[in-house]
């Protein structure tokens, strides 16, 4: 019998939201997080949180899955429209390298998605529901990029989600604050947002803290 | 014109496709879900006449029409647990037996589409079980046996369905373009902030544009 841990404090309701989870059932998503993007939002405050929330998680037996972003066109497959280029690594790029602290992790597996949606004609989904995967925890680069586009259908899919919010940076702070707001929203729309304080003191990590995330304490 | 579209144009008409996201009464009408729990509902049906009106254009211009219900079977056998679990926690659930029957359920009157926007026979409707209107839907099949490539969106939430549904086509190499002025959310600081957001780096997944702009596109010529 797997050991589930402490529920997290998150906003807006205790995170999950059934109490239930365990190592077995949940997975830490790390989106993102490649030399490019890091540098370009200047986020190596937010991925030195999510390796920290990683490390921890690893330890308790929750299986860490990074993801890579890696092309610079966008061509439909019915006619040929080709998108404009945007900042986007090219694979095998050294700015399409996940930052080396995170790839030294011991990852379950890497999907390289080419767009923002890391489910989107990759086998992420199949691989969360063959190991039984039902809590998802996100932490990524930009929020209101892959972070939100994977959350959003993830949280579609059924997955129960939670975005560590200091885990993610918007391409703005207003982008970032805005889309979490969007999550919370309703009752959680999409999931619910926690610190990555009050993940680690639920996983029982020394810097136990109840500190949640709350942008907007009057949010009905 | 050309500036409409976040690419090429449509090479016809019935390539494009308008496409009106979950103007149901549960959403959008006094009486319907969201009326009942309490919240205001006049930024969802601030947009009915525009939307009318771009239907209107669409139908006019020879485009294709979609429109979309989000809701889920009668047994909810395709209701999320924690979906459910969460709209209950404002008492009143997806399922449950409300003033226009059981909320967000297919058939029921509240699930309907208003009637000012009502589809007319031949308008492919989307009965869809989530936020995204590709999600577990045969939307993207239509849309490819029908050889569409452009999607104008519009209807509602602006922060909630509409977006997914648009970053979602995008993925898909749909281009596509929100019309902000016939899309609301019931709040509306998620509505700008949702705007802010898909209007960054000059759109990252298609262009959000307005009514006046679309009128002009569709009565323009056509390659």
């Amino acid at each position: 019998m797997t050991e589930s841990f402490a529920g997290i404090v998150a906003d807006p309701y205790h995170w999950p939201f059934d109490g239930a989870w365990s190592a077995a059932d949940t997975a830490m998503l790390l989106l993102g997080f490649q030399a490019g993007p890091v540098e370009a939002l200047s986020a190596e405050t937010e991925a030195a949180c999510a390796l920290k929330v990683a490390k921890v998680a690893g330890r308790r037996g929750i299986a860490l899955i990074a993801s890579r972003r890696g092309t610079s066109c966008r061509v439909s497959p019915t006619d040929g429209l080709q998108w404009r280029a945007d900042a986007c690594p090219a694979p095998g790029s050294p700015d399409w390298q996940l930052v080396a602290s995170l790839a030294a992790l011991p990852l379950a597996g890497i999907i390289d998605h080419p767009g923002d949606n890391a489910f989107f004609a990759t086998p992420l989904e199949q691989i969360l529901r063959s190991r039984g995967i039902r809590n998802l925890l996100f932490a990524g680069l930009p929020t209101d990029g892959l972070l939100h586009a994977t959350q959003r259908t993830a949280n579609d899919m059924g997955f129960e989600c939670l975005a560590i919010a200091d885990g993610c940076k918007g391409t703005t702070t207003e982008r970032h604050f805005g889309q979490l707001r969007i999550t919370t929203f309703g009752n959680g729309l999409f999931g619910a947002v926690a610190s990555s304080g009050a993940v680690l003191g639920a996983l029982g990590a020394e810097d136990r803290s109840s500190e949640t995330f709350k942008e907007t304490p009057d949010d009905a | 014109m050309t500036a409409f579209w976040p690419s090429t144009e449509p090479v016809a008409p019935a390539r494009a496709a308008l496409v009106i996201i979950d103007m149901q009464i549960d959403f959008c009408a006094p009486g319907g879900w969201v009326d009942q729990l309490g919240e205001d509902v006049s930024n969802t049906r601030s947009v009915i006449p525009a939307i009318a009106e771009a239907l209107d254009i669409a139908r006019a211009a020879g485009m294709s029409v979609f429109h979309t219900r989000e809701g889920h079977r009668s047994d909810l056998s395709d209701l999320p647990a924690n979906k459910r679990w969460r709209t209950r926690m404002h008492g009143l659930g997806i399922g449950d037996q409300g003033a226009t029957g059981r909320i967000l359920v297919r058939g029921e009157p509240g699930w309907q589409i208003v009637p000012e926007l009502e589809p007319l026979p031949g308008e492919p409707v989307i009965d869809k079980p989530g936020k995204s209107t590709f999600h577990a839907t045969d939307f993207e099949q239509v849309l490819r046996l029908r050889r569409i490539t452009h999607l104008v969106i519009a209807g509602v939430t602006s922060d909630c369905c509409v977006q997914s549904t648009f970053r979602d086509a995008a993925e898909r190499g749909f281009a596509s373009v929100v019309l902000e002025d016939c899309t609301a959310a019931v709040e509306s600081r998620n509505h700008d902030a949702t705007m802010d957001i898909l209007k960054a780096y000059g759109g990252r997944w298609g262009r959000v544009a307005r009514l006046a702009d679309f009128a002009v596109a569709a009565g323009g010529p056509h390659d």
